[in-house]
């Protein structure tokens, strides 16, 4: 694989082009142009996409996308080309395993096959959601990390300092991104699991500043936790992230590569979304050296990532690496049911049976698309990792009627969804307990309905 | 061919997002004696209506609404001299000043908006991502803006709208412009809270609020 620095300079050689040009002459038209050239179509009765050779294609329209139309460097103003060849090698060099965490709690995550149902997904839970209260932060953290399957936790972000909430690149938000560390590994050291890793480093920081600020050691973050590291849709990769990918390469420290190809935007509809999201993996082992993907397709005007097209454009991302690369993945998916809403849990088991069946791992979602306040309930997220280890039981031939059946449920609630529950609602202030009756029928009513419908889900 | 039958091919070149063929109409139209505003209203807006329809139910999406703006900056390109040589110039719906706030990175909601606005006949002057907040205010005092429309997709960016509408207010010209907001972390409390006149959720709800705002 090409050295890191040489990837650098490819932002610095290639071609002058200014952004608008990028896309309407290179990124939009040679997308349409390889999606006919390798024949992919969604069949949009299909949730779930079961053809290897079509999943195949879409990781082929993949590397042509990167090796025809390039990356954009806005600070540049140039594209960053890589040869077909470069691109390759990064695929087959790229990690197919990544290790976390610290002590009893160290652990690896392995990128997954599709139709995979013998192994154990990688856990994860959690989200970067606004949390107003630092007792709220902490017992959120504290809660979530004590869940006995989860292998990692994604921490919320805590952005208030004297009442105020930090506003971007500002001093209060280094003192926010620090406290935010801070406070989450307190959180988990109070869980008696003091090595879990979080690997959503770092929710309140916006900028390099704010994210190397509070990744010093004192403040709690190891190098075996996760820095996430964002491209910009579509195929952008601005200054600041490649400056995370100088300081987190020399730290030797996990880097989540994340993207959020937009259906909707520049990428278009499904098919779309499904080859720049596959583009987007290749991109973050070769250009951010991740050890790990975040990937996160979102719908351009809802805001959630629970579509149909959308399930299976991620769906066939996660099949696309993992038979032709296996860099480990993980989806963040935005769901628009409130927290504790059957539509919430509606939304999370179709796409649990979707990404998990596909070869994605386990990652409870964000509610209320992640607008919501306080809205990280932690009981919910440990019952969708139980979904996760559900679906990872089944093919996706196995998964996708089940998909089907779960669909209508909430699909037509999707510009319109239900509003749910805060932390505060639902649990005691002290003992921590579920204390909202209305919260645990709806969970326990959709347990027995997927019982019913063939997606037993058992309490852990 | 009868003007009829013009407008329909025009109207059907643009939803086609086909920008030979729409410069080929327009020049097959004047050559018959059709007026440049015509044209406009009876050929062109009526193919963006479509294609804004499309965008809406998601026919479409974003490069082919793109596509089809660039056929219609095309046949502008053609049409807007000689509305000028007849002096016979129409008002434009609205002048809009648009912008994502500093700090802020995000453009592709702003971008679909600068499309919709333009192909609706308003007057878009785009300030690009990451814009100081006097900047807003500077451009719309001298273009004598209509509407500030302002994005935002973080939470912690937000504070940069109510800047905007907080130093207008300081300078004693909150009243000349109407101001709306949107991007992923908006919401209508957050509109209500520091008092702009209008919050959409997409930016086709934005166009609606504005055309309203300004009629």
């Amino acid at each position: 694989m090409i050295d890191l620095v040489e990837v650098f300079e490819r932002a610095e050689i290639g071609p002058l082009t200014s952004e608008t040009d990028y896309y309407m002459k290179r990124y939009v038209p040679k997308l349409s142009e390889i999606i006919a050239r390798h024949g992919i179509k969604w069949d949009k009765n299909t949730i779930i996409n079961t053809d290897d050779d079509l999943t195949d294609r879409v990781f082929q329209a993949a590397v042509d996308l990167l090796a025809e139309a390039g990356a954009y460097c806005p600070e540049t103003n140039r594209v960053m080309q890589f040869t077909r060849d470069e691109i390759l090698t990064a695929c087959a060099q790229c990690p197919t395993e990544t290790t976390f965490g610290e002590g009893r709690e160290r652990k690896v995550m392995r990128g997954r096959r599709p139709d995979t149902t013998d192994d154990r997904p990688w856990v994860h839970v959690g989200g970067g959601i606004y949390t107003t209260d630092e007792q709220v932060f902490m017992d959120t953290v504290e809660k979530m990390a004590s869940f006995n399957i989860v292998d990692s936790v994604s921490v919320p972000s805590i952005l208030h300092i004297r009442g105020t909430d930090a506003r971007v690149r500002s001093p209060q938000e280094i003192l926010a991104a620090c406290k935010t560390v801070r406070l989450a590994r307190e959180g988990i050291r109070r869980s008696g699991r003091a090595g879990l890793p979080i690997i959503n480093g770092i929710s309140a920081a916006s900028q390099p500043a704010s994210m190397f600020a509070a990744s010093y050691p004192d403040f709690g973050l190891r190098p075996s936790d996760g820095f996430l590291i964002d491209f910009l849709s579509e195929l952008v990769v601005g200054y600041e992230a490649l400056q995370k990918v100088a300081f987190y390469n020399s730290l030797s420290a996990n880097i989540g590569s994340t993207s959020t190809p937009l259906f909707g935007g520049y990428a278009g509809g499904a098919e779309g979304v499904a080859v720049t999201a596959t583009c987007y993996m290749i991109m973050g082992a070769l250009i951010f050296r991740g050890s790990y993907h975040y990937n996160a397709p979102l719908h351009s005007k809802l805001h959630l990532s629970s579509t149909r097209p959308l399930i299976w454009a991620i769906a066939m991302s996660n099949a696309a690496i993992g038979r032709n690369m296996g860099y480990p993945m993980v989806n963040l998916p935005y769901l628009g049911g409130g927290s504790g809403t059957k539509q919430y849990h509606y939304e999370m088991a179709c796409y649990m049976l979707a990404v998990v069946s596909s070869g994605g791992n386990v990652f409870s979602g964000h509610p209320a698309m992640a607008v919501q306040s306080d809205s990280l309930v932690p009981d919910d997220h440990k019952f969708h990792a139980e979904m996760g280890l559900a679906a990872a039981k089944l093919t996706r031939a196995e998964a996708e009627p089940l998909a089907q059946k779960l669909y209508p449920l909430f699909g037509d609630k999707l510009k319109d969804p239900d509003k749910g529950f805060t932390f505060q609602e639902v649990y005691d202030a002290k003992t921590k307990r579920i204390v909202n009756d209305e919260y645990r029928k709806a969970m326990d009513d959709v347990r027995t309905e997927l019982g019913a419908m063939g997606l037993e889900v058992p309490v852990s | 061919m009868g003007h009829e039958e013009l407008f329909a091919q025009l109207k059907q070149a643009i939803i086609d997002q086909d920008e030979d063929a729409v410069l080929s109409s327009v020049n097959t139209a004047l050559d018959a004696g059709v007026e440049p505003k015509t044209i406009i209203d009876q050929g062109l807006l009526p193919g963006l209506n479509v294609i804004g329809e499309q965008f809406e139910c998601e026919d479409i999406f974003l490069p082919e609404l793109m596509q089809a703006a660039l056929a219609f900056q095309a046949a502008m390109s053609v049409l807007e001299p000689k509305i000028k040589e007849s002096g016979n110039e129409g008002p434009k719906k609205g002048k809009i000043v648009l912008g994502t706030v500093k700090g802020d990175l995000h453009s592709i909601g702003k971008n679909i908006l600068k499309l919709l606005y333009e192909t609706s006949g308003f007057d878009v002057w785009d300030l690009g991502i990451d814009v100081d907040l006097f900047k807003f205010i500077d451009k719309a005092k001298e273009v004598a803006a209509d509407v500030i429309a302002i994005s935002a997709l973080l939470t912690t960016t937000l504070v940069g709208q109510r800047d905007v509408i907080e130093a207008l207010k300081d300078q004693g010209t909150r009243d000349r412009y109407k101001i709306i907001i949107g991007g992923g972390a908006t919401t209508q409390a957050w509109a209500d809270t520091i008092g702009a006149d209008g919050w959409a959720g997409t930016a086709y709800e934005a166009v609606n609020l504005t055309t309203k705002l300004v009629s």
